[in-house]
């Protein structure tokens, strides 16, 4: 791994923000950060870039087999989620001078801003001032800010916020392109389609804890519910039946003739259609997997109540 | 990877992006014409409307003894009544006034003019008027020309101090010192404008986090605090020139007399650029932390406090009349107010080598403790949101080895 949390807390005030996170992030990886609001994913990025610290546990950041104890500023390109660049100056403007803290030379940053313009369809607003474009593509002025400089880490905290479907797409586009470039990124977003389409890995959080990580797959392997199962009757069906007949699976009546249960790992699929005939003649039988959404409400519920059972 | 730049480089790239943020060519070009402009009209307004200029003829009556002409006043005796006189005066123009006098009981006159209207050269007749009636009285009580004279201005004074430090009236550049301090205050004001606009509006505008990626608080602040050096010297450096153009514009252009440059203490020059260099840093720097705090700029206590670096010019106005006094020794070594202080002190007094140096050494290690305070106020407040820190919080942070997270 080249970053390597172990058991970190932070705690504001009366608040636990995290409590005992540990992750990995591997190198070239696009990583994401999944949780509700406040769940701790800005307070965790706020660590990994290095503006506070962690009360306890470790950050380790490797980076040309040295260690560091968050990611460098000189490695580091980052979205932050209270953004803001300098409404008055215009849009190159703002654009050269985040590229040359960064070490790119001022003709360099003017080419590869007109790049990263032209891929945003704001070429023709390069002298317009940022004030003057709307707040989706200011914050794509701000997504060329952060990576201009080539950094082999990128954090950005909610890139798909306030974008339309369309620039969302793009953005997509734009992180697939870094990946391919070599960074690393590690983006919190609430857009779980996106990040289903593109994260490599994922850690969900929630009240600063880990709910599930690691790959997509693997969080399936994690899940209570993995699946959604769907049978329809000929007839009505005796709930009473269900209930023994289906004592272990959750379930949900849809109407009198259909049944939807949720499938776990732990399930298997030969057994259900051993039992399914005995409560009726089926009509059609239809089986999903749960998209990334639908895992993560259930894994927020189910974490949720296992918290308030504590 | 691009190798990240220097913090040298990162701050110069501050400082010029904070200087060029508030500088306008431009702008600067047309509000310097503006103040020309504003300049030639009332010159010319004062050529146009200038009536003492003028030669005016004044009606006397004959048993007034006749003041002397002048380039500007004509006094002509006549014969003729007031009557008469008032019209010719308001019908003809024959006359520009009459002058009617009485005897008095006390012995003094009672004069009358009449004009058609009230005019400015009235004001130099009566001035005129009162030579005269002095020098009359002055006659009848059998008094010469010098008498009167000795009269008027019966003592000359001279001061002589046993302080042999302080300097003689000819060498006296208090005037020098006058200026350094207006000049302090428009550099003071201009930093205080220009940094609570910046740091609150960058705070504002949220940008805070981007460039805490980029580079450290402290360099950030390192570029903010000489970025609004360089204005505050631009503002005194401006207002200096002003000063100059406009007294040379009515001093020579419309006074007609030669400009006396000997109000300036050239030697003294250097020590007052170094102190007011050091002077305007400390209180940058200050006023930077002190802005990094506020979260709303309109509702904030914390503005007050930003006006504090003003109390040591102000302090220095108080006691710069008693330059060997303690209060202004005092002030002239004390880190805090040296920078307002000590010029004053060496501009009225002759001060040996070690004093300014000793006092700006002083006020170099202050400069150097309140780069780092402020650095570490400035990483903290900028990073607080919808809530400002305490007071207790604030000294806390600048007292700390360092700030935590």
């Amino acid at each position: 791994m080249e970053l390597e949390v172990q058991q970190i807390c932070k705690q504001y005030a009366q608040v636990q923000a995290i409590n005992r996170l540990s992750f990995g992030v591997k190198k070239g990886e696009i990583f994401a950060l999944l949780g509700p609001n406040g769940a701790g994913k800005s307070s965790l990025i706020r660590m990994l870039s290095g503006f506070t610290q962690a009360d306890s546990g470790q950050i380790k950041v490797s980076i040309n087999n040295r260690y560091y104890p968050f990611i460098p500023s000189h490695a580091l390109g980052y979205l932050p989620e209270d953004r803001g660049l300098y409404p008055e100056k215009s849009v190159l403007k703002n654009i050269v001078y985040f590229a040359q803290l960064n070490g790119v030379d001022k003709t360099a940053a003017i080419k590869e801003a007109k790049y990263w313009l032209e891929r945003f369809d704001l070429l023709d607003r390069i002298d317009a001032q940022l004030k003057s474009l709307s707040k989706g593509n200011q914050q794509k002025v701000q997504l060329i800010t952060a990576v201009i400089h080539q950094p082999s880490w990128v954090i950005l905290d909610e890139p798909f916020s306030g974008l339309d479907p369309i620039n969302q797409e793009k953005v997509v586009q734009f992180l697939a392109e870094l990946k391919a470039k070599g960074m690393t990124v590690i983006l919190s977003a609430h857009q779980m389609a996106m990040v289903e389409k593109l994260a490599d890995r994922m850690l969900l959080l929630n009240k600063g804890q880990c709910v599930f990580y690691g790959t997509l797959h693997a969080i399936r392997q994690q899940a209570k519910v993995s699946g959604v199962l769907t049978a329809k009757f000929s007839e009505n069906i005796d709930e009473k039946r269900i209930t023994s007949l289906l004592k272990d699976s959750a379930y949900q009546l849809i109407d009198s003739h259909t049944l939807r249960i949720n499938l776990s790992n732990q399930h298997v699929l030969n057994d259900l259609l051993l039992i399914l005939p005995r409560l009726g003649e089926l009509v059609s039988l239809h089986s999903e997997k749960l998209d990334l959404h639908q895992l993560y409400l259930s894994a927020i519920a189910n974490h949720g109540e296992a918290n308030s059972d504590k | 990877m691009i190798n990240k730049p220097s913090k040298w480089a990162q701050t110069w790239l501050v400082t010029s992006w904070e200087f060029t943020h508030f500088f306008k060519w431009k702008q600067e070009l047309v509000s310097k014409l503006i103040m020309l402009g504003i300049g030639l009209l009332v010159f010319v307004w004062q050529q146009v409307k200038d009536d003492t200029q003028d030669m005016y003829r004044i009606a006397v009556s004959e048993h007034i003894n006749l003041p002397q002409n002048t380039d500007n006043f004509q006094f002509i005796h006549t014969s003729l009544d007031l009557q008469t006189l008032k019209i010719e005066l308001s019908e003809q123009q024959k006359w520009d006034a009459i002058l009617i006098e009485q005897d008095l009981a006390d012995g003094s006159k009672q004069v009358s003019i009449y004009s058609q209207d009230k005019q400015a050269w009235l004001e130099q007749l009566q001035q005129q008027l009162i030579q005269h009636y002095t020098l009359n009285f002055a006659t009848r009580l059998g008094l010469q020309e010098k008498q009167l004279a000795v009269l008027n201005a019966p003592a000359r004074f001279d001061f002589s101090y046993l302080d042999e430090r302080i300097k003689s009236d000819e060498k006296t550049s208090s005037s020098t010192a006058v200026g350094i301090l207006v000049l302090l205050l428009a550099g003071m004001f201009t930093s205080f404008g220009q940094l609570f606009a910046s740091v609150t509006g960058e705070k504002q505008q949220r940008v805070t986090e981007q460039l805490y990626a980029c580079m450290s608080p402290q360099t950030w602040i390192d570029g903010k605090i000489l970025g609004q050096m360089l204005h505050a010297i631009k503002a005194m450096t401006s207002a200096a020139l002003t000063g100059l153009l406009g007294y040379a514009f009515f001093s020579v252009i419309i006074g007609g007399n030669s400009i006396d440059m000997r109000v300036i203490d050239w030697a003294m020059l250097p020590w007052f650029a170094l102190f007011s260099l050091c002077g305007i840093y400390l209180c940058t720097a200050f006023m930077a932390a002190i802005a990094a705090a506020i979260d709303d700029p309109n509702h904030s206590a914390k503005t007050s406090i930003m006006l504090l670096p003003l109390v040591p010019i102000i302090l220095t106005f108080l006691v710069m009349d008693s330059p060997s006094g303690w209060a202004l020794q005092f002030l002239s070594y004390f880190p805090l107010t040296s920078f307002a202080a000590m010029p004053v002190r060496m501009s009225v007094l002759e001060v040996p080598l070690w004093q300014p140096l000793l006092s700006c050494a002083m006020l170099l290690m202050l400069n150097l403790w309140m780069r780092g305070a402020a650095g570490r106020l400035f990483k903290m407040g900028m990073n607080m949101y919808g809530k400002e820190p305490s007071m207790k919080q604030m000294i806390s942070w600048t007292i700390s080895d360092r700030s935590t997270g």
